[in-house]
Parts: structure tokens; C-alpha cells; sequence
């Protein structure tokens, strides 16, 4: 009864990725996606331009779609939500509930990929002191995406072009208080790359971000965080926020400016929270119908170090993307792959001893 | 409404300008920032980045905004360790709404170039002040006594305010024939650029008249301008005149047009700096040297007289070695010396302590005290006094009345400070003790 299929839960740019290397190495590829559509967080969130170099992301996200639909060792269930799981390596039998109705089916697979991602950090959650709910013109990074994908960055209080913008760095994460206390990673690169954006949308707008240190890794510091700061004069100032007060109709931001050594309070027309990740709902859901081990954040642990990165506790269980942790595209792709091939691996290995 | 409920917004109080009326004479003064600052509101409200706009609109200001605070700069750079002047400070100050070109530290800045040698994102000083400078040039915020040397320089083509007339009159007591071109002015090999403090300080005087001696002794073809001299003017340009500089190139390459010679060499780092990097930006190239570059492949043909038994330390002018890469020559010819031994400091070479006059800051000591808590010199002079060294010898013209100054002002008396060439000249006669 052992399947020579691997399925792959999730179908953003991780699961894209890992249906489509497992369908190019030969290997036959279910691709269960809980939404309506495939894409992932990319689209259902609006993304305006891909990190690093901010390429339209809607068009690169539909090709890799394409890619992955019109392969023919690839089936897609969307709508389809991970409801049971019963045999074992080699012989998974999946159950799938639907997302309209009450129907339900069972899949066949001898190894699981799991690529769930993660969500938004909610910046209502155990903190206020940002005023999300409370002022209009506090919004997110992901809010702010979806400004930019239709061109038009205003204060929600009043449609008006903002003339001073600034982003808060770190909302979500390295936080002990709210058990976040790990780097969300991107959230530095993207802050300055919208930075980009916005100022090339307005160019009369100036934009600050406050920052407890700057974390852009291998070549994001030449090719974002450099050219952000001396050829779209963005403001880069060491020191968070630590609350948001109304003034006027601005927002007074008010913080420690740590290289001067004093506080500071600077108008703001429209504040953009940098919110981390966390491991999405279906990271979470999944990872108990699977019985993969989880971190105490809740991200599927990847137990078997720095050279495997893609291992569960669980034999025939890969993960990769954001599942595991806070990541940007390249490393959800580059792990991706790397699940792939140790998945169609191992059902390899598996058929090439029953042969034997 | 304020989170709550409680918080009551606070108001961004303005920053204020801090003078002080004095209570007998009513006369207002500003007081220096170190004082200024206990009036100062505590909160910062003015990030913006116009201030940065507006540098980086001059020509060489370009690069402040590129400073992402790492803090490199601050340890080498030698003002910082004497007061609150620091490069990565002036970014973060323009950042929060401080007007660079109104303010003292616009002045401190001795273009001393340690900054830009270690820093990552190459943020150029060197270029940022004397542009900013240039500026605030047309404001009044220019210190009276930077201002009256660039108007003695105006006037009479030298920073000390003397005669031109008098260029020449060190050499009538060299004891050797030094000839001067509008009297002669048949081709000669090395035309020697002898600038101000050479020409007219009495202890640059000194070691001008060894530089004859010596020059003579090898047997160097070499010959001055005289009273047609007139000083180039480098340490203005980076002081912020370079309206001035440009005036002094003019005069100056006509008064040189007139005669032919192979090679300019000039015992000042400040005008070998203009000669290797402004005049060919200029369109006039000349072969040009340091006098310790002149003698150094020389010097094994001179004829010693005697042993000086000194331990001596050396002091790397900063437009001679960091600024032109010139480390060698000096130590060849301290090395040559019969009974000198060289000690190093730890800041020499590419690290060396600025002596403080370089960028204008010859002319602005009076102006700096009020910003420092010691002068520049003092804090190299305590250097040198460390080595346990009987002399600190120099080679660029500034530096032996700033440092002897110093020696005498740190109770270093014992210290004395000299030019290579003056050390070179006594141990080439018998039973003299110097020029």
C-alpha cells in the first residue's frame, strides 16, 4: 500500500516551490491549499513589490502558479484543510475536510512537505501602547503593502498624502513580554525597502525609521539599506518608539534617540508598524494533526540541526519556509527545494529496497 | 484620546538660541555648547532630513548622510578626544535640526583626515567641511581671527601679515649663497617653495637657513622666488576660503610661468598637498616635492661631522603622510643621522595625533579653546614626553611653534622640538648647537 506521492500542504511561495521541484525530479505531487487560490500570503496580502529588489510581486508569484498548475505530475486541492492524518512513512493517508461544505476526503502519500508559513504578528495583541486600533494612521507594514499596490499612500484619517512617515522596527519580536523573543528577520529589509517606495511615490515625503539595530543581511545592506539612505534619503534613527500620542492631527512619536542620549518626540502624519511573524494558524493546526514536534513558539521545530534543516522529529515529514521559523523568500525557496529532493529521496529509497 | 486616559501629550518645546546677558555690563554672549547645553530643552523634535539636503547640495558635502553611526571615527579623531566635536556626532546633530553652518563645530574640523581613513561608508570630512565652510563664509558666523588671516592673505599673499618684501631675508644669515630667481633667473633644477612660516617665523626661519646649508653641502641645484613668492594658500581653501585659493593659484603659476626649473620642492606638507592634488585639478602639473623626499635618496653623500647622541621621536605631518602616503622619507633621513635613535610614538604613521593647525586651525586657537579642554599639540606633546625621547622632530613648517608652545605649556621644557633639517644641519658642522 506504499504511495510514490509526496503531498505538500501549503501553497504559497514555499509549497509552490516544493510541488514544482518535486514534479521536475520526477516525482508525483498533491498540493492541498486551505484557500481558494494558490500564492500564499504574497497575494492574499497584497504584496506590492518582492524584497529584495522590490519586483512587482503579484506577475513573479503567477508564474510560479502557472508552473506548478500546468505541470502534469502536479494535482492542486484548493479549499482543501488537513482534517486527519492516519497510516505511516511510505503510506500516509491523509484526510481533507473542505472549506465550504462538510465534505471530506482521504489522499494517499508516502512523504509530507509541510509548507504552512506563517502570519502577521497582530499588533492589537498585548500591546497597545502603538494605538493600532486607536489611531487611523497607525497601520502596518502588510497595510502599507496594500497601499503601495494600488499606488496610493494617504492617512486613512483624512485621504491626504502624508507628509512625514516613519516606521517602528521591531513590533512583534525580540519581545520577552509578549513571548515573541526571537528576529522576525525581514521586517528591517522591508521597512526600507516601502521606505524606497514611499519616497519615490511622494517625493516630497520625508520617512524616518527607528530602529534598535539594523539587520540586513549579505548584500540586502548594499542593496537596500544603503541606497535607502543615500539616494532616497531615508532617516535612519537608532532608538525605538516607545508610544504613540495624538497632537493635533499628528502623531507625537516619542522615544530614546540612543546615539544622542536623549528622548524624542517627532510629529509623525502616518506610522507604520514593522510587525514580525508568527506561525500562521494552519502551521499551528497542522503540526498537531502531524505530531511534528513544535517550538515553544509554535513554529515546527527543525530538530536535526544546521545541516538538515528541512528534518522533523517525525520520518517522512519535511518542512520548510516559514512553517520553521521566521524566513524571507530566498530561504523559503532555497529550503523548499532542499524538501523536495529529501522527500522524493526518501520514497526513492523506499521503493528501491522493496525491490531488492 | 492619550492612552489611558491619564497621559497628557507633551509639547515639543523649540530649541532655543542660549545666550546670556551679563548682569554688569548687559552685553549678551554666546555661551560655548558645553555650558549652552544645560539651557538646552532635552527633548529632540527636529528630525528632518533638510539638513542634510542642504550639504549635500555643495559640491563635496555629499557624503555626511551616509553615515550609519557605526563609531569609528571617534577614537581617531584627535578633536574628539579633547571636546564634543566628532564627525559621527556632526551627522547626528545636522539629523536632529542642527544648523552646521551657524555653529563652532563647524570650525574645530582640522581636515585631519583620521576620520575618513577608518570609516566604512566613506564619509568625507575633508570634503564636507571646507564646502560648508565655504558657505558660511558669506554669514558672520566666520571666528575673527580665521578671518583676519584670510585677509592678510588677501592682501599681502601670506598668513602671517608681513612684508612680501621680507620673504627673503632669513637667507642673508644662512652663511651660504641662496639664490633668488628675479635676480637670476637662468634654468634651475629644484625651485624651492619655502612658504610662510619658513619664510617669516623666526624658528621656521631657523630651519630654513639649515635647509641652505644642507642643500648647499650636497651640492643641489635649487634657487627661490624671493618676494615673489606668495603662499598657496591650502590651509585657507580648507578653512573654507577657497574663493582665496583660487585667486593665490592664478598669481602664483604667472610668477611661475616666468621661469624654468625641473621640480618644485617645498618643505610644507600644506602647499606639497596643493601642488599634488588642486593644481592638476586646475590644469597645472608639476613635479613636486616634499623636501624630505628631495634629500632622502641624497643623504648618503653628505659628510657628517659628529655624532648628536639623541633619542628623538617623529611626529607624521597629516598632508604628508595620511593625506599623501609619504611615511619613509622623513624616518630615512632621521635614520641617516650619526647618533639618533628613533623612538615611535603609538599614534604615527597612517594613525598619527593631529598637532591641531591643519584645516585652519593654525589661526583658530584662540577660537578652539573655548570648545577644547587642551589644544591638540598638548595632548601629541605628552605623546612625544612619553617615548622618553630628547627631541620631537617634525617636518612640516606649523608644527615646531605649535609644539614648542605646547612643550612649554604641558611643563615639557625639557622636550625640545625641532625640524629633521635642523638636526641633520648641526650634525654636519663642528662644535655648533644649531641654526
Amino acid at each position: 500500500m506504499s504511495s510514490d506521492k509526496v503531498a505538500v500542504i501549503g501553497g504559497g511561495p514555499g509549497g509552490l516551490c516544493a510541488a514544482r521541484s518535486v514534479a521536475e525530479i520526477g516525482g508525483e505531487v498533491l498540493l492541498i491549499e486551505q484557500r481558494d487560490f494558490l500564492g500564499g500570503t504574497p497575494v492574499a496580502e497584497n504584496y506590492a513589490g518582492l524584497t529584495p529588489h522590490g519586483e512587482p510581486a503579484q506577475p513573479q508569484i503567477q508564474q510560479m502558479i502557472e508552473a506548478v498548475t500546468a505541470h502534469p505530475k502536479v494535482e492542486v486541492k484548493l479549499g482543501a484543510e488537513l482534517s486527519a492524518l492516519a497510516g505511516g512513512p511510505g503510506a500516509f493517508v491523509l484526510t481533507l475536510r473542505g472549506s465550504k461544505g462538510a465534505e471530506t476526503q482521504t489522499v494517499e502519500c508516502g512523504a509530507i512537505i509541510i509548507a504552512t508559513g506563517f502570519s502577521h504578528f497582530d499588533p492589537g495583541r498585548a500591546t497597545q501602547m502603538y494605538g493600532y486600533f486607536e489611531f487611523p494612521d497607525v497601520i502596518t507594514q502588510a497595510d502599507l503593502e496594500a497601499m503601495l499596490s494600488a499606488h496610493s499612500v494617504i492617512r486613512p484619517s483624512n485621504g491626504q498624502a502624508p507628509e512625514r512617515v516613519c516606521f517602528i522596527q521591531c513590533v512583534g519580536s525580540r519581545d520577552r513580554q509578549i513571548g515573541n523573543e526571537y528576529c522576525s528577520k525581514v521586517c528591517c529589509a522591508v521597512a526600507s525597502k516601502e521606505a524606497i517606495e514611499i519616497r519615490q511615490l511622494l517625493p516630497d515625503s520625508k520617512v524616518f525609521i527607528f530602529y534598535i539595530d539594523m539587520r540586513m543581511y549579505g548584500f540586502w545592506e548594499n542593496e537596500i539599506y544603503w541606497p535607502a539612505q543615500e539616494q532616497h534619503h531615508v532617516q535612519y534613527v537608532k532608538g525605538l518608539i516607545t508610544e504613540i500620542l495624538p497632537r493635533g492631527d499628528r502623531l507625537l512619536v516619542r522615544g530614546e534617540d540612543t546615539t544622542m542620549g536623549r528622548p524624542m518626540e517627532v510629529p509623525m502624519d502616518l506610522v507604520v508598524l514593522s510587525v514580525g511573524m508568527e506561525p500562521s494558524r494552519g502551521t499551528r493546526e497542522v503540526a498537531k494533526l502531524l505530531g511534528v514536534k513544535q517550538d515553544k513558539y509554535g513554529f515546527i521545530e527543525a530538530v536535526c540541526g544546521p545541516l538538515d534543516p528541512v528534518g522533523t522529529d517525525r520520518e517522512a515529514i519535511f518542512v520548510c519556509g516559514a512553517a520553521f521559523g521566521p524566513a524571507d523568500l530566498e530561504d523559503t525557496v532555497s529550503s523548499a527545494a532542499s524538501a523536495a529532493v529529501r522527500a522524493v529521496g526518501y520514497l526513492r529509497s523506499l521503493s528501491a529496497a522493496a525491490a531488492n | 484620546m492619550p492612552i489611558g486616559g491619564r497621559k497628557v501629550p507633551p509639547v515639543a518645546v523649540e530649541k532655543e538660541h542660549a545666550r546670556v546677558a551679563s548682569t554688569i555690563s548687559g552685553r549678551e554672549v554666546d555661551l560655548p555648547p558645553m555650558w549652552n547645553r544645560m539651557f538646552e530643552p532635552r527633548v529632540l523634535t527636529d528630525y528632518g532630513p533638510e539638513g542634510f539636503a542642504a550639504i549635500s547640495r555643495l559640491p563635496g558635502g555629499e557624503s555626511l548622510e551616509w553615515c550609519y553611526g557605526c563609531g569609528k571615527c571617534t577614537p581617531v579623531c584627535p578633536v574628539d578626544m579633547v571636546g564634543e566635536y566628532g564627525p559621527r556626532k556632526i551627522h547626528r546633530n545636522v539629523q536632529t535640526g542642527t544648523d552646521l553652518f551657524a555653529v563652532a563645530d563647524l570650525w574645530l574640523c582640522t581636515t585631519c583626515g583620521n576620520c575618513l581613513r577608518v570609516c566604512p561608508k566613506r564619509v568625507d570630512m575633508i570634503a564636507i567641511m571646507p564646502a560648508v565652510r565655504e558657505a558660511a563664509l558669506s554669514s558672520s558666523a566666520v571666528p575673527a581671527e580665521l578671518q583676519d588671516v584670510f585677509e592678510k592673505t588677501f592682501r599681502l599673499g601670506n598668513a602671517l601679515g608681513q612684508s612680501q618684501r621680507r620673504r627673503a631675508q632669513w637667507a642673508e644669515s644662512a652663511g651660504v649663497p641662496v639664490r633668488i630667481l628675479a635676480r637670476d633667473p637662468a634654468p634651475v633644477d629644484v625651485l624651492f617653495y619655502v612658504e610662510d612660516y619658513w619664510s617669516f617665523h623666526p624658528r621656521g626661519q631657523d630651519a630654513a637657513r639649515a635647509f641652505a646649508r644642507v642643500a648647499n653641502a650636497l651640492g643641489i641645484d635649487w634657487a627661490i622666488l624671493g618676494p615673489e613668492e606668495k603662499t598657496l594658500g591650502d590651509s585657507q581653501r580648507l578653512a573654507g576660503e577657497r574663493g582665496l585659493f583660487d585667486s593665490l593659484f592664478e598669481q602664483v603659476t604667472a610668477t611661475l610661468a616666468k621661469y624654468e626649473f625641473r621640480r618644485i620642492v617645498t618643505p610644507d606638507p600644506h602647499a606639497f598637498n596643493a601642488l599634488v592634488k588642486e593644481y592638476p585639478q586646475r590644469g597645472q602639473s608639476f613635479e613636486a616635492q616634499h623636501y624630505t623626499q628631495l634629500l632622502a635618496p641624497l643623504i648618503s653623500g653628505i659628510e657628517w661631522a659628529r655624532e648628536l647622541n639623541l633619542r628623538v621621536t617623529f611626529h607624521d605631518p597629516c598632508y604628508l603622510g595620511r593625506q599623501n602616503g609619504e611615511y619613509d622619507a622623513p624616518r630615512t633621513l632621521i635614520g641617516a643621522i650619526p647618533g639618533v635613535e628613533l623612538v615611535e610614538m603609538g599614534r604615527c604613521r597612517e594613525n598619527a595625533y593631529c598637532c591641531g593647525g591643519g584645516g585652519g586651525g593654525m589661526w583658530l586657537d584662540g577660537f578652539t579653546s573655548d570648545y577644547t579642554s587642551e589644544r591638540l599639540a598638548e595632548r601629541r606633546v605628552r605623546e612625544a614626553a612619553g617615548t622618553g625621547a630628547d627631541v620631537l622632530v617634525v617636518c612640516c613648517p606649523y608644527e615646531v611653534p605649535r609644539f614648542s608652545d605646547a612643550a612649554k605649556s604641558t611643563g615639557h621644557d625639557d622636550l625640545r622640538v625641532c625640524d629633521i633639517i635642523e638636526l641633520i644641519d648641526e650634525a654636519t658642522r663642528i662644535g655648533t648647537a644649531g641654526g
